[in-house]
């Protein structure tokens, strides 16, 4: 019997774009010492948040992606001297519209991750995850009707 | 720099058949029987309903072109930037055409020093579809026999000539036909520029002393402004005389109050700001969804200079089932710093979405917290493409 998606338990899923030179290797890190994260989270990789185009984002959003999080380097420590900076700007109008559209602030996230910080990747997803259940998915998402 | 004078044309015939005393077309015509510019971009009457954008080096055409158009809402910027990108030239601008072509030279597509921007004080246009509705419902008019419109004082004016050889004139007051839906574009209801402060000078009849009609009270914003104006007294085409005081203040609380009115009607036509949340999303959701991605809107913006190469057209999929597609949720996000408002979008769109509204709800708000309003500064560039905050770091996330 094939079963109907919308009979499946609801998953949150949720979408994190990552910094090659310290968010990505954070969420290694964080692997690498063992800590537990929810499965809910799928990554990808960018070189430098800089090259996160908001466009990506509200992409995701419109696949479904019940949360976005955009993380890189820490102001100042960017291995592209300031992309960082645009990501922090690009990100205002990101927050801006989807506050606008009707989607809860919390589906979209900005984090700054250094490649040392395991356990504060894997707090956030943590953190990301019991939000994004209490909130419910995301009235984009086409597979899961309320 | 700003300095105020009354103006008005030499030339009797351009003096009569101008709006308010003929100084915006003496002057096109002075500046271009000098060589001062190139060629003028002007509008042409075809009907009350219909213009069109005509350029030409003949001053003859310009003469023709005298006098305002109300019910041909045209915005002039993207037809400079086609056509007239390397000319010199100039033309009448409506505050929302002098805002685009600002923000195009922002985004290089023109070079502001060959551009003569001459301003007219906008109250606002009419769409031509309502304006035949509203003469044939209130008016009780045959459309097509309409050869007349003026706005005097708070009144449309529309005058006819019916088979028979007839003349009939009727005046309803504007606010009395918004009451009724009709009057002014939405767009034009909502706009809080009134005077086109980025344009070289701001002309029209607000601030024109009681009993000494037939002149324009003309306001200098640039030293190309100055320019031009200098040229086309020296050429004896204009007389000019030092406004006076209460003329100035006249057309102070003109503005203000129209201003005023603008503020009212952006709360009474604002249908979204009453929903909640998941209301909202839902508006926004079947607002967009008639869309045909026909890309009439992204041809018009006069913001927009992306051309056929652009982000909302290449990563919109026909085949896509999103809720809202990409080619709107783009082109609403990259317009959300330098939307103008001009309601062009809504003007052409062939399936009467309310783009007006959706623009204006998000283009405001991120205006409004960025502390940035579009198309009066060459020298701001669209904060979407700063690399730096205009705003403090302290107020943003951590």
């Amino acid at each position: 019997m094939v079963k109907r998606l919308a009979e499946e338990k609801w998953e949150p899923k949720i979408l994190a774009f990552c910094c090659n030179w310290c968010s990505y290797a954070g969420a290694d890190a964080a692997g690498m010492e063992r800590r537990q994260l929810p499965p809910a989270i799928r990554v990808i990789r960018v070189m430098c948040s800089g090259r996160i185009d908001p466009a990506f984002v509200l992409m995701g959003l419109l696949e479904g992606a019940d949360a976005v999080l955009v993380t890189g380097c820490h102001i100042g420590d960017c291995h592209y001297v300031n992309a960082n900076n645009k990501t922090r700007n690009r990100y205002e109008f990101l927050k801006e519209f989807v506050d606008e559209l009707g989607l809860e602030p919390d589906r979209l996230w900005l984090r700054w991750i250094s490649a040392s910080e395991g356990a504060l990747f894997a707090d956030m997803v943590r953190e990301v995850t019991e939000k994004i259940k209490k909130i419910g998915p995301s009235p984009l998402r086409r597979d899961w009707k309320k | 720099m700003s300095r105020c004078y009354l103006a008005w044309a030499k030339d009797e015939r351009i003096r009569e058949k101008g709006a308010d005393g003929g100084f915006v077309t003496a002057t096109l015509v002075s500046a271009l029987e000098t060589g001062f510019i190139d060629a003028a971009l002007v509008v042409e009457k075809k009907s009350v309903y219909e213009g069109i954008p005509v350029l030409t080096s003949n001053p003859e055409v310009v003469k023709e072109c005298a006098g305002s158009l109300h019910a041909a809402p045209i915005n002039l910027t993207k037809y400079v930037v086609e056509y007239a990108a390397e000319k010199r030239i100039g033309l009448p601008t409506k505050p929302c055409d002098a805002r685009g072509i600002i923000e195009q030279a922002k985004r290089r597509q023109v070079n502001l020093d060959n551009i003569f921007m001459i301003g007219l004080n906008c109250g606002g246009t009419l769409h031509p579809l309502r304006m035949r509705e509203m003469a044939a419902d209130l008016y009780g008019l045959d459309p097509d026999s309409v050869v007349k419109e003026e706005i005097k004082e708070g009144k449309i004016f529309l005058e006819s000539k019916e088979a028979g050889g007839k003349e009939k004139e009727a005046g309803i007051k504007i606010d009395e036909l918004e009451q009724k839906g009709y009057g002014r574009r939405d767009a034009c209801k909502s706009c809080v520029t009134k005077i086109p402060t980025s344009s070289d000078l701001a002309c029209g009849n607000w601030g024109v002393p009681k009993g000494e009609e037939k002149k324009t009270f003309v306001e200098v914003l640039t030293a190309k402004g100055e320019a031009i104006l200098k040229n086309a007294i020296d050429s004896g085409y204009v007389c000019i005389e030092e406004a006076p005081g209460e003329g100035i203040e006249m057309r102070k609380k003109i503005d203000a109050g129209m201003r005023k009115l603008a503020e009212s009607w952006k709360e009474r036509m604002d249908a979204v700001n009453a929903l909640s949340r998941s209301e909202r999303f839902d508006f926004y959701v079947n607002a967009l969804k008639n869309c045909i991605h026909c890309g009439a809107c992204k041809d018009v913006c006069p913001v927009c200079a992306c051309e056929k190469d652009a982000k909302c057209l290449d990563m919109n999929d026909e085949r896509d089932s999103y809720a809202i597609s990409m080619y709107n949720v783009l082109r609403i996000f990259h317009l959300m710093d330098s939307c103008i408002h001009c309601g062009q979008c809504e003007d052409v769109c062939p399936v009467d979405i309310p783009l007006t509204l959706i623009q204006r709800r998000f283009s405001e708000r991120m205006q409004r917290h960025l502390g940035y309003t579009p198309g009066m500064s060459v020298d701001e560039k669209p904060p979407l493409y700063e690399t730096e905050l205009r705003w403090s770091a302290e107020s943003m996330v951590k």
